[in-house]
């Protein structure tokens, strides 16, 4: 029974030994955890759109309410970080539950609405009349518990958070549950699957997953923006690393954040034109000839992918 | 009234419209526990349109719908599924990235409570003779196997009351009696029945019980001798 989970938790442990490990060799840190947070929001992402087939274009709203929850609690409320981090994720579910009416969209419309959602809350958030809570357009300071390497091992904590989800849903008759109501509803429902019910429990994990990815990112951060933490920036990369490295796996969207990420990371902050260049192409070409990314090649080679 | 007493599904004065159009106009039909009920009539007459409304995979917009006791109307399919119905589709609807095993255990892992899954699982697949290509991708069998597939995840919900919608649709007459048969052998196991199809021969040789709908309504009901000889059933079948 247990031993069908191995495959996923090789795939965690190696992630682990890597960040555990490679601050060792490597002094850039928080490359490092900007790489983390984007293999966090790959899964997280994966959670909804590689299981159910929903893409949130408005997925970065989650991320925002999470910081913005987190670093709220953290300031008035005056509970720990790491509290504060669960406080993101709970911020952000809570903003998930208010939008379980979009799923009843499906496709395009559901991506816009999700879009302007998350736009709203943005609006929101920065508004000045809020200064007093939000801090408005101002920004927010967390400097007084500003800690890196605490931040940084939160981060991974999340990411195996994360990890350990898709490992379940992969594995488990809820995953197949929810894979089903990707390819026929009205199938699922037949096989006695509440459709409703099992989509909404995705819907906040994933929520919950950005949530308290983006109450890391605040804590790490410690001075931030309304305008960084719902960056519509953050939804597209999260897609792109998704659909590049391929859905309703572990090792996929892990694959996909990791090569893409640092290859922005290594040509795209230095020389921006190549790299735009570069990653419109390998778009183009993912969509024509790897519609089900890279793991896909996997795949087709009879490779199990965890 | 029931040879053995107890009615299954009572069904009466069900309406569905789509748009101004009334698909189902006052249809009723019910079924006693472990019979078949053939149900027949002319394209475009409604009976797919009652068994989706029957199972909750449409709303109805009037009537009544009683299953083993309590109302069923307008519940969504997973309860409906829940209590002990299931359907299979004219136009099969496998999950067709997943294996038949996957699409058969999904049924049993969520659509009963109670029994081992996995000899469940083995059973529905016997019934249907498809145990042989169980790990094979859904998406690759033939629409014949799919049709299979879809009679083996509705066995897999432990059913009371099977609707079947057209099986033997486009089958070679040897497969048709296979069909019959294999249908007959689900009846034994307890489960009742309505079994819409075009094929009167086909529907003979399992009841003498038979439902004949017109534009969303009853026409007839009693043995297939009895519909050949109906003036109004020939004619509906006939077109005037
Ligand atoms: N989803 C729908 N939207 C609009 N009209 C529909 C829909 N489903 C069925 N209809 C209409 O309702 C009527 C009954 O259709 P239904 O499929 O129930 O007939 P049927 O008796 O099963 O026919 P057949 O023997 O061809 O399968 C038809 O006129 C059909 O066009
Ligand atoms: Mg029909």
């Amino acid at each position: 029974m247990l031993k069908k989970y191995f495959p996923s938790l090789g795939v965690i442990l190696a992630i682990v030994a890597i960040f555990i490990g490679l601050p060792h060799f490597y002094d850039n840190q928080s490359f490092l955890f900007n790489l983390m947070l984007y293999l966090a929001l790959a899964e997280g992402l994966n959670i909804i759109y590689g299981f159910t087939g929903y893409l949130p274009f408005g997925y970065v709203g989650f991320f925002g309410a999470g910081a913005y929850g987190g670093a709220i609690a953290i300031t008035l409320l005056h509970i720990s970080p790491l509290l504060g981090v669960l406080v993101g994720g709970v911020v952000a579910v809570l903003t998930g539950v208010i939008l379980i009416p979009l799923l009843r969209l499906s496709g395009a419309y559901f991506a816009i609405a999700n879009l302007a959602a998350s736009q709203a809350l943005y609006l929101v958030v920065a508004n000045p009349s809020l200064e007093k809570i939000t801090q408005g357009p101002y920004g927010i300071d967390l400097s007084s518990v500003y800690n890196a390497n605490a931040g940084y091992f939160a981060m991974l904590g999340v990411l195996v958070f994360a990890m350990a989800l898709v490992a379940y849903l992969r594995n488990s008759n809820f995953g197949l549950s929810l894979l089903a109501i990707k390819e026929d509803r009205v199938t699922a429902s037949l096989a006695g699957v509440n459709v409703i019910r099992a989509r909404s429990i995705a819907w906040m994990l994933s929520a919950f997953v950005a949530g308290m990815s983006g109450a890391v990112f605040g804590w790490y951060t410690a001075v931030f923006y309304p305008s960084t933490v719902f960056s519509l920036d953050v939804s597209v990369f999260t897609i792109v690393f998704v659909l590049f490295g391929g859905i309703a796996s572990v090792a996929g969207p892990l694959i996909g954040a990791l090569i893409l990420y640092s290859m922005y990371n290594f040509i795209g902050i230095s020389t921006p034109q190549y790299f735009q260049l570069f990653y419109g192409l390998l778009i183009v070409l993912l969509v024509l000839f790897l519609p089900d990314g890279v793991v896909s090649l996997l795949k087709k080679g009879k490779v199990y992918v965890p | 009234m029931c040879p053995n007493g107890k009615k299954l599904l009572k069904v009466e004065g069900l309406v569905k419209k789509f748009g101004g159009f009334r698909a189902l106009n006052g249809v009723s039909i019910d079924v006693c526990q472990g019979r078949i009920v053939g149900l027949a009539g002319p394209n475009g007459s409604g009976k797919t349109t009652l068994i989706n409304v029957i199972s909750g995979v449409y709303r109805p917009d009037g009537g009544s719908i009683e299953f083993d006791g309590c109302s069923i109307y307008k519940l969504p399919s997973h309860k409906i599924v829940h209590l002990g119905v299931n359907r299979t589709f004219q136009v099969p609807k496998p999950l067709s990235g997943l294996t038949v095993w996957e699409n058969v255990l999904l049924a049993a892992v969520y659509g009963s409570a109670e029994g081992d899954k996995q000899q469940t699982i083995r059973d529905s697949l016997e019934i249907v003779d498809l145990s042989a290509i169980k790990d094979a991708i859904s998406a690759g069998l033939t629409f014949a196997q799919q049709k299979l597939l879809g009679l083996a995840t509705a066995l897999a919900t432990k059913p009371k009351l099977l609707l079947v919608d057209e099986i033997a649709a486009g089958l070679s007459h040897q497969e048709l009696l296979w069909i019959a048969e294999m249908l007959q052998r689900i009846q034994q196991t307890g489960i009742a029945m309505i079994v819409v199809e075009h094929h009167l021969g086909f529907i003979d040789t399992l009841t003498s019980d038979v439902v004949v709908m017109n534009a969303g309504a009853n026409l007839f009901r009693g043995s297939i001798n009895e519909a050949a000889q109906n003036e109004e059933v020939v004619e509906v079948f006939l077109g005037r």
